[in-house]
């Protein structure tokens, strides 16, 4: 059976893995939605910029840049200050390392997912705005985004999903997060069965918790909307 | 903090060694992944309790991390007294048994819902004339149902087949010294951690982009009948 103390210390360790997720995943869709804007004409800097960002981070796998993050984060940081004559000494923490690691790597990710989904709001939407002469922050935030937002929302409750499954994978990097607890445990209690068990029910739940939360939101996302006979695809999934 | 090439260059032969580790536990993976698999993904399609089963199984191995279920085998099933007292056991004090064992899970949960996928695009049409021209059950899967769905299904696999490739970095954690953990030995003996690590990422860029172009040839050659978009 499991020691009350230390389901309780895994308690506090699923606490750290979620904060951890819910950073990288608002680090990665700021990254992503800075890039999908930015890319969504082609320009030839900006082009090259992503190209070598995206090709970098996806791959190589995120396990490495948050090793090269954690161990060699000061020193890049620093030498990236003396660039400007500055001398700063950072020191790099677990929690920092994962969180900018995770969320540069699904930064990447995240872009692909909001520009296509942009892509994919019907132009019309975009000419109706601009010949009623709606501002074009107001077309934006309130007509645009809703629509992508009901588009690109079954990815990005994916990539969720992948992002609090990889920052298992981080704890490598010496994160207190519920993986290093429930080693702890197994180690002390001889018992590591029950309490990677435990680790695995956590991560289910978050799962099943996902899709019950992900779908109220895509109803929220279908309000008011109707497709018109539906268009088959020719190459459907 | 800058690179050292003459390093790179000396622990070459320890970061290669280090690929071939990654390579020994990906592919056994792979192809026992898609063995699973293909049960799984037909017994997903029918109705009644086996189809149940397969959604179990599925949700099961796609929500855990594939880290978790690595320590379950390594460390958590030899705590049963079934695995450490017989036979099982000269299997599962091997590292890399319970690599393959832990990946493959993960790896035939993800590709079950894949295949599953593919085979339910394949036109009801097509199989209701291979019936109608006398094709048995077993020539239809296999000679219509799994090449269409094969075709269907390249692109989820390259991004399934990349994922995998990234995911072995985590055999680090049961005493492999893959790619990952081969850069991490370079660095406790140099105290140079960006070096190695820059090295190893590059090695990872390569096998990554070689998969890709394999994968944009075959797409090419087997959906050459479809229009170009």
């Amino acid at each position: 059976m499991p020691q009350m103390g230390f389901v309780e210390q895994l308690g506090i360790g699923a606490l750290m893995t979620i904060q951890v997720a819910v950073l990288s995943y608002l680090l990665a869709l700021a990254i992503g939605t800075v890039f999908a804007l930015a890319t969504l004409k082609r320009r030839l800097p900006v082009d090259v910029i992503w190209q070598t960002y995206a090709s970098i981070f996806t791959g190589v796998p995120s396990l490495l840049v948050a090793f090269l993050f954690y161990y060699a984060g000061s020193g890049m940081i620093a030498s990236l200050f003396s660039l400007v004559g500055l001398s700063v000494t950072v020191d790099v923490s677990p929690f920092a390392a994962a969180v900018a690691a995770l969320g540069m790597v699904y930064g990447a990710y995240l872009a692909d997912i909001i520009r296509s989904a942009i892509q994919n709001v019907p132009p019309g939407q975009f000419e109706a705005a601009r010949v009623l002469l709606v501002p074009r922050p107001t077309a934006w935030l309130f007509v645009i985004l809703p629509q992508v937002l009901r588009l690109a929302l079954p990815a990005m409750t994916n990539m969720w999903i992948v992002v609090l499954k990889d920052t298992a994978l981080i704890s490598l990097i010496g994160l207190k997060e519920i993986m290093a607890y429930a080693k702890l445990a197994s180690g002390v209690t001889k018992e590591p069965f029950i309490y990677y068990m435990l680790a695995s029910v956590f991560f289910l739940g978050m799962t099943a918790l996902t899709y019950v939360v992900s779908q109220r939101i895509e109803q929220w996302t279908q309000r008011g909307y109707r497709p018109v006979a539906a268009k088959e695809r020719a190459h459907a999934l | 903090m800058h690179y050292d090439p003459i390093l790179a260059w000396q622990s070459m032969p320890d970061l290669l060694a280090g690929t071939a580790t990654t390579f020994a536990v990906l592919l056994p993976v792979l192809v026992l992944g898609l063995l699973l698999a293909l049960p799984i993904a037909l017994a997903r399609l029918e109705t009644g309790p086996k189809a149940k089963a397969a959604a179990g199984y599925i949700a099961f191995f796609r929500g855990v991390p594939s880290l978790v279920l690595l320590y379950l085998v390594y460390s958590g099933l030899p705590q049963l007294s079934i695995v450490r007292d017989t036979f099982l056991w000269t299997f599962f004090s091997n590292a890399y048994f319970c690599a393959w064992v832990g990946l493959t899970l993960t790896h035939s949960g993800y590709m079950a819902e894949i295949i599953r996928g593919g085979l339910a695009a394949v036109p009801t049409g097509v199989i209701e004339a291979s019936t109608a021209l006398g094709l048995t059950p077993r020539q239809t899967l296999f000679r219509l149902r799994l090449p269409m769905a094969a075709r269907y299904v390249l692109k989820a696999y390259q991004n399934e087949l990349l994922i995998m490739v990234k995911s072995t970095s985590a055999v680090s954690a049961i005493t492999l010294v893959d790619l990952t953990a081969a850069a991490n030995t370079v660095f406790d003996y140099t105290y140079d951690p960006f070096t190695p690590l820059v090295t190893a990422a590059a090695i990872y860029w390569c096998i990554v982009n070689l998969m890709r172009t394999g994968f944009t040839l075959a797409d090419r050659k087997l959906n050459r009948h479809l229009a170009r978009t």
